[in-house]
């Protein structure tokens, strides 16, 4: 995001210059001077609103809540705690549980990529119907987290279909949602299947940029289907990889809490907190503020290092460029 | 220099204005409203009164309201309820939320009675009137009037009774494991019906069955605040509890089906033969009369485990409004919670809402005879036990329930844990 917006922004400002450059060779009086000055003065002045807006609406409330966070709940409730909060949150095996499951999403993101991935391969390989599942797969990241997670509520049940299906092929019913070994990862499946859309979409839109001669060049000197996969298309994408990376990593981290909300509670057994979760049921369900400023400092600091990655690896693609 | 600048210094005016007033309305909700002198107003927030079964409960408040405080206006704010509780305690953080607002009775109330308006010298009159005040109490002061009463009856359904050739419920657990047996094999059904997955079903298995378990000295202790965790019989309720899974007494995926409301149509559509359920809101005698017909549903006494237990209706003040310790007229916010605790008012609460109201002197609605055997025990009733818990020991309850049905804790951690995080707390 942030590179994207400063390009554009700093080619004008190297323009305005070179002609600022030579109005003042020519002109020399006085006012010219002054006028000089304040054209100085001027971009600050216009970009004085963003700044303003940014640290009083975000930069200000960031630093009260991770200030909030250092103090105690309850009767302790605005008096200095140190680290308190922190040392609670590491001894409290629900929030060790919700940041194991952030590394499980992490090491599940390569499957969330390659479903996507391979799915627009083969409807860019023009496999019969591809016009049909292109839009079919799009269908469901049009659909709410909370419609989803209902929807999936009830394929899941312990008496619902699925499990109905799996009754007839003879496979004992397995409690997609009531199981903690399960359900973390039926909730991430669906999480996948409601969000891949967006992911195939821009594959298709890298696929678009793909020089079809190589391909046909791979099938001239007879290369098989996986051949063409690995040696052509993989590397020919690897920006588009990268970038379905860093946005679904960012989606699973920021956007789980309405299907865990409807799916599970954070359930069974805790099993399916994640962090975000954690931070409301403590704040709205537990009373405690400040223990939940702290879990949304470490939060936000997990973020900023996943947002740190994420520019430098969409800089060195657009390097590649 | 004009042509330059002057754009920028419009923009900051406007930029400054702009966070000026994006800060202002948060710090005075009330201070707006106290500008216009002498008349002033009062902010109420609920999950009710939006509802149209509220509809007149609320008009019948205010207008006993007006005819003590004319000058007052009274402004209901319903939040809703899934948000209720995140939304009041961000408000009461920055000490600006409403003057009177709604609580469930219990952990709520008393985690946030530091911001709260001790209510005793106003409400002295209603005392005896109205019932369930312990739920909105704490240290000896009372915080709230109660509105509701909300308990958790063990209800069963007499049609399966009658199909199983079971004439009367059991008094003893054992007579009731065998109960269980006869239901099984005559109809198919499960014994409970058992909703776990958000973890309420042990708060409702710990209330339900607690009195047939706990000796009564031991009961009133837990209440008082005395909890013994080393106790064999508390130790025996969640045995009982684990029982239920490993006997395969519950329906089937019961940490995977919700209490709000996936269990109530087990139960409805006679799939289960007994249900811990509510006295009021919802999952009560009400909504199950409308499925399996009013005169088919009864209520049962927990059975008894301990020599010596008696068992009892465990119910509190389900639902009640507090005063913000901050409000600028707390004479009239208080005023406010009592004319919305009139046996007028109450009256016609509890006859469109379904719900069994705290005034004693009002009759509950006659249309189902379970109402009168609920009414009947409530003399005898007292506290129910998971209400005197702090919501992060019942939270860790819920967790650990899930974990006895699963076999992925025994009773033993499971109270070392809940003993642990009580006394803390």
């Amino acid at each position: 995001m942030p590179t994207r917006n400063t390009s554009p922004a700093v080619r004008p400002g190297h323009l305005g210059r070179t002609v600022e450059g030579g109005k003042k060779e020519r002109a020399r009086h006085g006012a010219a001077r002054r006028r000089g000055r304040s054209e100085r003065l001027a971009p600050y002045v216009l970009i004085a609103p963003a700044v303003l807006i940014i640290v009083a609406l975000r930069l200000y409330p960031l630093a009260l809540g991770v200030n909030f966070s250092f103090t105690g709940d309850g009767e302790a409730n605005g008096t200095a705690v140190g680290f308190a909060n922190y040392l609670e949150l590491l001894d409290d095996p629900l929030f060790q549980t919700a940041l194991a499951n952030v590394g499980l999403l992490v090491l599940l993101l390569p499957v969330a990529v390659a479903i996507p991935g391979l799915l627009a391969t083969f409807i860019y390989l023009k496999v019969p119907g591809h016009r049909f599942f292109r839009s079919v797969y799009f269908f469901p990241a049009v659909l709410s987290p909370v419609i989803v997670g209902a929807i999936f509520n009830l394929m899941l049940a312990f008496d619902g279909p699925l499990n109905e299906l799996l009754g007839t092929i003879g496979l004992g019913p397995v409690d997609w949602l009531g199981d903690p070994g399960v359900a973390k990862f039926a909730v991430v499946g669906v999480q996948i299947w409601a969000t891949f859309g967006m992911a195939l979409v821009v594959f298709l839109a890298g696929f678009a940029t793909l020089d079809a001669s190589l391909l046909d060049a791979a099938r001239v000197d007879g290369a098989s289907l996986r051949q063409s996969i690995w040696h052509v298309i993989i590397p020919s994408l690897s920006q588009t990889i990268q970038f379905v990376f860093v946005t679904t990593m960012i989606g699973m981290l920021t956007s789980m809490f309405g299907l865990l909300y409807v799916m599970t509670s954070g359930g069974p057994e805790g099993s399916t907190y994640l962090p975000e979760y954690y931070i409301w049921i403590q704040q709205g369900q537990m009373n405690r503020p400040a223990l939940a400023s702290a879990a949304s400092t470490v939060l936000f600091l997990i973020m900023l290092v996943v947002g740190l990655l994420q520019i430098s690896v969409l800089r060195r693609a657009g390097r590649e460029d | 220099m004009k042509r330059t600048l002057w754009p920028g210094v419009v923009v900051l005016a406007l930029t400054v204005a702009a966070c000026g007033s994006a800060t202002r309305p948060a710090s005075t909700p009330t201070g707006s409203a106290a500008a216009a002198a002498p008349a002033s107003k009062l902010v109420v927030w609920d999950w009710k009164s939006g509802e149209p079964y509220a509809k007149t409960y609320i008009e019948k408040a205010k207008a006993d309201f007006a005819k003590k405080h004319p000058n007052v206006t009274v402004e209901f704010v319903p939040q809703p309820f899934e948000q209720y509780y995140t939304l009041l305690g961000a408000a009461m953080q920055t000490k600006t939320g409403p003057d009177v607002m709604l609580f469930n009775g219990g952990g709520q109330i008393r985690d946030r009675s530091d911001s709260l308006l001790p209510l005793d010298e106003y409400v002295a009159e209603d005392k005896s009137r109205l019932a369930g005040w312990e739920a909105f109490a704490k240290d000896g002061k009372t915080y709230g009037a109660p509105v509701t009463l909300q308990g958790h009856p063990i209800y069963y359904n007499k049609a399966l009774y009658e199909k199983a050739g079971i004439t009367a419920p059991a008094t003893t657990w054992d007579e009731f494991l065998a109960n269980c047996d006869k239901l099984k094999k005559a109809t198919g059904a499960a014994c409970f019906a058992l909703g776990n997955k958000e973890g309420i079903g042990p708060q409702f298995w710990l209330s339900g069955m607690g009195s047939g378990v706990l000796t009564p000295a031991e009961y009133d202790g837990w209440i008082a605040g005395k909890r013994d965790w080393k106790s064999p019989n508390v130790k025996k309720i969640f045995e009982m509890f684990k029982e239920t899974g490993d006997k395969k007494l519950n329906n089937e995926g019961a940490n995977s089906t919700a209490m709000f409301t996936d269990i109530f149509s087990v139960f409805n559509t006679g799939k289960a033969a007994h249900i811990i359920g509510l006295m009021s809101d919802i999952g009560h005698w009400k909504d199950f009369g409308e499925f399996i017909g009013p005169d088919k549903v009864g209520i049962m006494l927990a059975p008894v485990v301990t020599d010596g237990a008696t068992p009892s209706l465990p119910y509190d003040g389900g639902i009640g409004y507090a005063v913000a310790k901050w409000t600028k007229d707390p004479k009239a916010a208080a005023d406010l919670v009592r004319s919305l605790t009139t046996t007028d008012a109450l009256s016609s609460f509890s006859a469109e809402a379904g719900a069994i109201a705290s005034d004693t002197t009002i009759s509950a609605p006659q249309d189902a005879p379970v109402v009168g055997e609920i009414v009947a025990q409530l003399k005898a009733g007292k506290p129910a036990l998971h209400v005197a818990m702090d919501s992060k020991t019942i939270d860790l309850m819920g967790r650990l329930s899930q974990k006895l049905l699963s076999g992925s804790a025994t009773v033993d951690e499971a109270v070392e844990e809940l003993a642990a995080s009580d006394q803390e707390n």
